[in-house]
């Protein structure tokens, strides 16, 4: 049996539980190519029109898929206690139904770590039947599958690098021979640190962010959400009156703060897309934070009508701007000190 | 201690009853109104949906009147209202305004956090016994206001004077609220039954139609239960010869969201993931699985036709949303769409209106032969 995966959405931060779970399985998982403009424009055609970039990309990876027998499309409900996805997660595959080639199978399983391990045991074996697998095989599938995540999460940190993570995990899978690349990153001290912040769906996808990550690791060192240590992640969250409730803000939010408050990080770039949800909260509450501390700060919006030159204008100024201020330092008068308090713009 | 709360609806009738009933001051921030929407979408973040940015509004607003303290329900997803307390707390404390803000909802899940917010903001006067009786009795007033907005949904297109019908619907909103007995609750609504009663033989001699079309409204449940949000789109459908239902009233969201389901409300809420089952099997937060099995319900009680209302932004509405084609496939029934944020022009609104009602009407004219080209060149088929 074959399966496809989508390259999109829960690929860049679950992929590795999925593919342990399947390999241990023995069921071939197979992704979608690299998001390329003709899927990004057969994901316009099928998908809403009100939902966001990285969901109609999704529909466009579902249409890439050729010679595989279903097309694995999970619902993600939560994946953390006391947390939920965004409720864009929870309705997939519904949502999506319309992308789907027809004649095409579509497996589907709910997994809700809020309800604890056993649940999410009962509802795998579920949809093990459909695969036509018995209980144990499931259960050790399951304890595979969190090895691989887990390993995949403990790699994270500093200098780790997430494209190659990801390319060993699809090498084992398709039981091809991996030869890692081995670049070992090298922070200068004379260089420019800046951090890119935003959910992993969006910071890891070159084609649907206009290749930011390259164009900013030109100029840049460049630290992401997914360098920072969880336990980090979870002193910075103590500041908040009440707990954040989606996983991937939660993130965000957590990092985000450290990089806010880390005085080796230079400047911090909000990565977001049109229509996203958690991100106007958690948007807010990062860009008050910053400019409480006088952090250089700007919020990139993602939509499939961004154009690269205007990116790049944008990128430019602010490394420009942030070049400066280390190097002249920019506390400009204590005076002006609330003039943008009436801005909502930041 | 002074304090105020966001609008939705109806809902302030209920909320200051509660307060008033307690002793506890209670400031009614002015209606939503353009004013109310400038103020908050200033502060608020741009991509925030509808309901906040009016949140925003009514707390600038009710500062004028003294308020110091702002009562506002939580959640704990996945829906953003659950965060925006913390949200709205930020961006008005940075915008210098001396607020308190006091979420209900138990913290972290303790219910004894929850009582010592409920007793802080009752003060040390008012008993538990006395605390639970005045929530009863708001809670009927709440059932009350939506069986008087149910009769008003029929009588809009069967009363002959529309002004007249409005003017019913202020009246009777001033008396509940007016009221602090049970007894006068009900007497309220049946002096609205009986008014409508009145009015209905005129009906008969007036040429209008006895069998009105019959359109559900669903969605987003700010948005359907506050009339300035949803452009006054019930009174106008009802102007244009539609009656309406809806899928949420205000009862319903009470006893399902405050009382955890121990009230069932004047429309109980609980039967709709049922319907909702064969499209979008699995809750997405909000109302979202709702508003899906709303329109099955309404499909299959034959309504002629389904608008679904959401804020620009909103997440489980999307979802929805994307669900909903099927539905309509499935049933044959007619579903629009309409989103609404701080742009929205009523006029634009009034025209899809219109459109759809006379889409609407089209179904139940009988249909004429078709005309033959023969027949136009040959005028008349002469």
């Amino acid at each position: 049996m074959k399966i496809g995966f989508p390259r999109a959405l829960f690929y860049y931060d679950y992929f590795p539980f999925w593919a342990g779970f399947f390999h241990e399985l023995g069921i071939e998982v197979v992704t979608s190519p690299p998001t390329q403009r003709q899927i990004m424009e057969q994901g316009l055609k099928k998908a809403s029109d009100e939902t966001c970039l990285p969901l109609k990309l999704l529909a466009g990876h579902i249409q890439a898929f050729k010679d595989v027998d279903a097309i694995f499309l999970p619902r993600m409900v939560s994946v953390e206690a006391d947390t939920y996805s965004c409720p864009k997660f929870l309705g997939i595959p519904e949502s999506l139904l319309s992308a789907v080639p027809s004649g095409m199978r579509v497996l589907t399983v709910t997994l809700n770590w809020r309800k604890g391990t056993r649940q999410v045991l009962k509802d795998l074996q579920v949809f093990g039947l459909q695969l036509g697998k018995g209980k144990a095989d499931i259960g050790k599938a399951l304890t595979v599958g969190q090895e691989w995540q887990k390993r995949y999460q403990n790699s994270s940190g500093e200098g780790f690098d997430f494209e190659e993570s990801l390319r060993e995990i699809e090498s084992t899978t398709q039981d091809l021979p991996y030869s890692p690349k081995g670049i070992v990153p090298n922070y200068d001290t004379d260089r420019l640190r800046i951090a890119l912040v935003g959910h992993s769906y969006l910071t890891h996808d070159p084609y649907a962010n206009l290749n930011i990550l390259k164009r900013l690791r030109a100029k840049a060192d460049v630290e992401l959400v997914q360098h920072v240590k969880q336990e980090e992640i979870e002193v910075h969250l103590l500041g908040l009156r009440k707990k954040i409730f989606w996983k991937h803000a939660k993130q965000i939010y957590g990092a985000g703060n450290k990089f806010v408050t880390d005085p080796k990080i230079d400047g911090i770039i909000y990565l977001s897309c049109f229509g996203c949800g958690t991100d106007a909260v958690v948007q807010e509450l990062l860009a008050r934070f910053a400019r409480e501390q006088h952090k250089p700060y700007m919020t990139i919006t993602l939509d499939e009508h961004s154009g690269e030159a205007g990116l790049v204008t944008r990128l430019e100024a602010f490394l420009d701007m942030v070049e400066r201020r280390k190097v002249h330092e920019g506390y400009i008068s204590t005076h002006g000190e609330r003039l943008d308090c009436d801005s909502n713009t930041l | 201690m002074k304090v105020t709360f966001p609008h939705m609806g109806n809902a302030w009738i209920v909320i200051q009853t509660l307060f008033e009933s307690l002793n506890v001051e209670v400031v009614v921030p002015p209606l939503n109104s353009k004013r109310t929407l400038q103020l908050g979408t200033r502060l608020s973040p741009e991509s925030a949906c509808l309901p906040m940015k009016l949140n925003l509004g009514n707390y600038i607003e009710a500062v004028k009147e003294g308020a110091d303290t702002i009562v506002i329900t939580g959640g704990i997803g996945p829906c953003r209202f659950g965060y925006y307390g913390e949200v709205e707390r930020q961006i008005l404390r940075d915008a210098g305004y001396a607020y308190d803000m006091v979420t209900l909802e138990p913290p972290d899940g303790s219910l004894l956090g929850l009582a010592g917010r409920i007793r802080y903001l009752a003060g040390a006067k008012n008993s538990w016994g006395k605390i639970l009786k005045t929530l009863r009795f708001a809670y009927l007033k709440s059932v009350a206001l939506d069986r008087v907005e149910d009769l008003i949904h029929a009588a809009r297109p069967r009363l002959p004077d529309p002004r007249e019908t409005e003017k019913l619907y202020e009246d009777a909103k001033v008396r509940i609220a007016q009221t602090m007995t049970e007894l006068g609750v009900k007497e309220t609504v049946r002096w609205v039954q009986e008014s409508i009663r009145e009015r209905q033989p005129v009906l008969n001699t007036y040429e209008r139609v006895s069998n009105p079309l019959r359109i559900g409204i669903i969605g987003e449940i700010y948005t359907i239960l506050d009339p300035y949000t949803s452009v006054g789109i019930e009174e106008e459908l009802g102007r244009l010869g539609a009656e309406v239902d809806r899928s949420i009233y205000l009862s319903g969201w009470i006893g399902n969201h405050v009382f955890q389901g121990l009230a069932p409300g004047y429309r109980s809420i609980r039967s709709y993931p049922d319907y909702a089952k064969p499209y979008l099997p699995h809750f997405v937060g909000g109302h979202g699985q709702e508003t899906v099995g709303a329109a099955v319900k309404f499909a299959q009680e034959g309504f002629d036709g389904i608008i679904q209302i959401f804020p620009l932004s909103c997440m489980p509405e999307i979802v929805a949303a994307s669900v909903l084609p099927r539905v309509q496939e499935a049933y044959k029934v007619p579903i629009m769409t309409l989103i609404v944020d701080e742009h929205t022009g009523h006029a634009g609104i009034q025209t899809r209106l219109e459109a759809f009602v006379d889409l609407l009407e089209r179904k139940n004219i009988e249909p004429r032969s078709e005309q033959k080209r023969g027949e136009v060149l040959g005028f008349g088929g002469r």
